[in-house]
């Protein structure tokens, strides 16, 4: 017993690979992402321009800077809801560091790599060529990269000020309002709840199973635990669905679901909403002024 | 004076290939404690079920409040929103009762079902969340909670229907001392307000406290039944039925001996 | 996999929408049929195991790990249908909470993995495994192959998706507004990594699962399986009965990617004037192409991107060599892939149902 505790306190046990192994690097996952969803919550409780309006006006007016920012024709506008996203996270006291390590510096690296070769393959007005190597790099081509990685930045900061502004059960009711049927918006409520039971299941197990696999494990090995915690995983699904089932059947459930909505619009809120709706209007307007495309002007 | 609630006749009930229980009979009559007795596995789980219209016998009848309890008779709304609004089930594992976002969603679950006035719900989920002292947890999600709470929460989820008959399934299963204490001061005094209680459980601890009448279950059979203090009496029907076990243990002198692990008990005389 | 907003212009988002939603419908009808009532908590379940599970880090050979969408084990345990839902609400979470695919691009992500993801893993297993035993390895065989085929279909589709961007979609300097890379760079790239990576995740999830399932508890597999020894043959029409949603599905692909150059044109987001001389520009294309650095794509993508482009020899008519028309050929010669794998896999199918019906008495 105490041999099995001294290695998990170990944790250059030189018997174990440097990388850790499945159920480490799983049981890692798990906890940052549980973490991450309580993190949400916090910010969704303070006071701020996002958290106290409607979520109905939150959810369409966001959806509606998203819409214009992947149908912008230009940069320029690009960067003017950018702005209005970062004004939006000020005002809602969402720090910029939360917004910077969870979407900014993953977006920027995930699509940073995957646009750097476009510089130089898109056909265009070569304005450099790099030494040595000869590749032309053109104007379309960066024009194209930095399209690719402003419009990630952009809509991925406006989702997820909706996520962290919101309380999860105000984006629930406010998704009604995009008539989204009220079957989906309980399927997806019960989802995210049973999410939570099933991350404690799969925790439980890897931590109890992490004990006795203190060794190296082979390939072959741990393919077959991780298949085999999965298996148990869907198993104790099916056993979850009959049982809660039963539950909601004893509490008078009929195939139908009813539920309670109360939101008022105050006058705040239809403020936001049309400050949203010009704000998109004058972005969608923007957008479409090809003329703003030579906006960046290489020498 | 004292309707029959339950009058279950000679039923059996299997899984598949398993049977869970064979030829049931027994009577419940309103304002009485009951505790179904039985080790994990005797078909006191599936016995609740069966009295809460969730499963159906393959073989008897059961009737509820005079009516026959069955799949038919469920399919109608008028016969099922009486019958889920007087009868409540508490299951064993909270994670399964509660499946809404937020507690207060939760307590208004079964009233929604039921078409209740929106604004009477309000109102009396804020009654039954004071009620259970957990008027505090209101917007917090179930997943965030601890044991006794969430078992508090459930009780609070059927008990705004204000039902006339509970079935609790293993209620001080995986509680700590504190909650389990007050599960139990709950059952005591709710059912002093003319309520009938039916609990499955193998606490022996607990039963002379919530129940006046026991029905002992062992592989799907009734094997044995009678008030608390005659069926505590009984060790052999406690032993035959896995209720009561012996283990071994050490004391402070280092003697090693074994003896019927039964709390209550505890108080023994060392030879 | 996870197409994150941005990558898709809004006119191919929303057509996607367009073609997932019909499926959409149909699921939801179906499972509601066949669970009546119990819909909400099953869906609710297996979409939070979906979810849970996209989290798992399946170890590789060769040391790397990957995640698997679960849509293989999915469509084996609930069936085409309901994988197609319980996929969608799992990327519906993903997306919402951490930001995994985009929102606009939410219908594109569940018609490549949700629905196409489904429907192939579907047939594959069923013709693989067809009338199998619960127990046997052929059904662990069967369903590895769903599972890669699956995750496969699912990338290539995606692949297209981002292909036809730059073709469609460009601002007034030339440059690309959306996925920046042709369809001969696309499907290469996405394909390497799901032949591959990706692939495989998926591949040891379903195969894996269903072999622990066979040990374990064989009861959760039969759902699907109903035309196993043994079980009962009444649901027999399962292939049958989805024949004429197989021919609708390749009827959809077919006109999905025609209708996005309608849409497009409708939208004006491509105009005459960017495709003044669409022969010059495939020619600069074609040309930049040979200068590419050769650090940059993967290893043997030029020789790969050189499959797609060398059907079209360099004396066919000129009209050949246009950008839509390749593009038309692309998505053809793609969507006809999977429909002749469709077809073959049907015709397989019968063949073995009908040797099978000569022993059985009740056909």
């Amino acid at each position: 017993m105490n041999a099995v505790l001294d290695q998990k306190l170990k944790p250059a046990a030189p018997r174990r690979k440097k990388r850790g192994s499945f159920v480490e690097r799983t049981l890692k996952t798990l906890v940052s992402e549980a973490e991450r969803a309580l993190f949400a919550e916090e910010l969704a409780r303070k006071d701020g321009l996002l958290q106290r309006l409607d979520p109905r006006v939150k959810i369409v007016g966001l959806l509606a800077l998203i819409l214009t920012t992947t149908l912008a024709r230009n940069f320029f506008t690009i960067i003017f809801i950018f702005a209005v996203a970062i004004t939006l996270a000020i005002l809602s006291r969402v720090p910029i560091r939360t917004l910077a390590t969870r979407a900014w510096l993953s977006a920027l690296t995930f699509t940073g790599t995957i646009a750097l070769p476009v510089i130089f393959i898109t056909p265009g007005n070569v304005i450099y060529h790099l030494p040595l190597l000869n590749w032309a790099i053109t104007e379309q081509g960066i024009t194209s990269a930095l399209y690719l990685i402003m419009r990630v930045e952009t809509t991925v900061t406006l989702s997820l000020l909706l996520v962290l502004c919101t309380l999860w059960t105000h984006v629930l009711k406010g998704l009604r309002v995009l008539r989204v049927p009220i079957v989906f918006v309980v399927i997806l409520g019960m989802t995210y709840r049973y999410i939570f039971v099933m991350l404690d299941t799969a925790r439980n197990m890897f931590e109890a199973g992490q004990s006795r696999l203190v060794g190296s494990l082979d390939g072959t090995e741990s393919r077959r635990i991780a298949a085999a915690s999965i298996g148990v995983l869907l198993t104790k699904s099916f056993y979850l669905n009959t049982e809660v089932y039963m539950a909601m059947q004893s509490r008078g459930f009929r195939g139908e679901v009813y539920t309670l909505d109360e939101f008022a619009m105050r006058q705040r809120d239809w403020l936001a909403l049309g400050a949203f709706t010009l704000t998109a209007i004058i972005a969608f307007w923007l957008g479409r002024q090809d003329s703003l495309a030579s906006w960046l002007n290489f020498p | 004076m004292s309707e029959n609630i339950f009058d279950v006749q000679n039923i059996t009930f299997g899984y598949d290939d398993l049977t869970a229980l064979s030829d049931v009979s027994l009577i419940i009559k309103s304002n009485q404690r009951i505790a179904i007795l039985g080790a994990n596995g005797s078909g006191k789980s599936t016995f609740l079920r069966l009295l809460d219209g969730l499963y159906f016998p393959a073989k008897g009848t059961i009737s509820a409040f005079g009516e026959p309890l069955t799949e038919d008779a469920l399919q109608d709304d008028e016969f099922a929103f009486r019958f889920r609004r007087r009868v409540a089930l508490v299951f064993q594992n909270p994670d399964v009762q509660l499946f809404n976002p937020t507690v207060f969603d939760e307590v208004a679950f079964a009233p929604l079902q039921l078409r209740w006035a929106k604004d009477e719900i309000k109102k009396r989920v804020g009654e039954t969340l004071e009620l259970m002292e957990i008027g505090h947890l209101k917007d917090r999600s179930p997943h965030r909670l601890s044991g006794g709470e969430k078992k508090r929460v459930a009780l609070a989820s059927v008990l705004i229907l204000d039902p006339q008959v509970l079935l609790m399934d293993e209620p001080t299963a995986a509680l700590d001392p504190k909650s389990r204490g007050q599960v139990v001061d709950f059952l005591i005094s709710w059912s002093g307000t003319g309520k009938t209680v039916i609990t499955a459980t193998h606490d022996l601890d607990v039963i002379e406290d919530i129940a006046d009448f026991c029905f002992v279950f062992q592989n799907g059979r009734v094997v044995g039944q009678g008030t608390p203090s005659e069926i505590l009496a009984d060790r052999k029907l406690l032993e035959s039925t896995n209720l009561l076990h012996s283990h071994r243990h050490t004391h402070d002198g280092g003697d090693i001996h074994s003896h019927d692990h039964l709390h209550r008990f505890h108080e023994h005389e060392h030879e | 996999m996870h197409i994150p907003d941005g990558y898709l212009s809004p006119v191919t988002c929303a057509v996607l929408y367009a073609a997932t939603a019909p499926f959409w419908a149909i699921a939801l009808n179906r499972v509601k049929r066949l669970l009546n009532t119990k819909l909400v908590p099953l869906l609710s379940v297996f979409a939070a195991f979906s979810f849970v599970i996209m989290m798992f880090n399946i170890p590789l050979p060769g040391g790397t790990t990957g995640h698997a969408v679960g849509v293989g084990i999915a469509t084996i345990v609930l069936g085409p249908w309901g994988s197609m839902l319980a996929i969608s609400v799992a990327l519906l979470i993903q997306a919402l909470f951490f930001g995994d695919g985009g929102i606009t691009a939410f219908g594109a992500n569940c018609f490549n993995m949700a629905v196409v993801g489904s429907l192939v893993a579907n047939a594959v297993y069923r013709t693989i495994a067809n009338r199998a035993e619960i127990t046997s390895t052929r059904r662990v065989v069967a369903a590895s192959l769903a599972g890669y085929a699956a995750i496969n279909a699912a990338a290539f589709c995606a692949a297209i998706e981002f292909g036809i961007q730059p073709l469609l979609f460009q601002d007034a300097s030339g440059a690309p507004l959306y996925a920046p890379y042709p369809l001969s760079i696309a499907i290469p790239a996405m394909m390497l990594g799901h032949l591959t990576v990706a692939g495989l995740a998926e591949l040891i999830t379903a195969g894996g699962v269903v072999a622990y399932l066979q040990r374990s508890d064989p009861s959760l597999l039969k759902m699907t399986a109903l035309d196993a020894p043994g079980e009962n043959s009444a649901e027999k029409s399962g292939w049958r009965g989805t024949k004429s949603l197989w021919i609708g599905l390749a009827a959809l692909m077919i006109l999905t990617p025609l209708g996005l150059i309608a849409a497009g044109t409708a939208w004006g987001e491509w105009s005459a004037e960017d495709f003044s001389n669409p022969e010059t520009r495939e020619q600069i294309a074609a040309a930049s192409l040979n200068q590419m650095p050769p650090s940059a794509p993967p290893a043997g993508l030029e020789r790969l991107s050189s499959v797609w482009t060398a059907p079209i020899p360099d004396y066919a008519p000129a009209f050949m060599n246009s950008a839509e028309f390749g593009y038309i050929m692309s998505a053809v010669f793609g969507t006809g892939l999977i429909i002749a794998f469709f077809l073959v896999g049907g015709w397989i199918a019968k063949l073995m149902s009908r040797r099978n019906v000569g022993a059985s008495p009740e056909n």
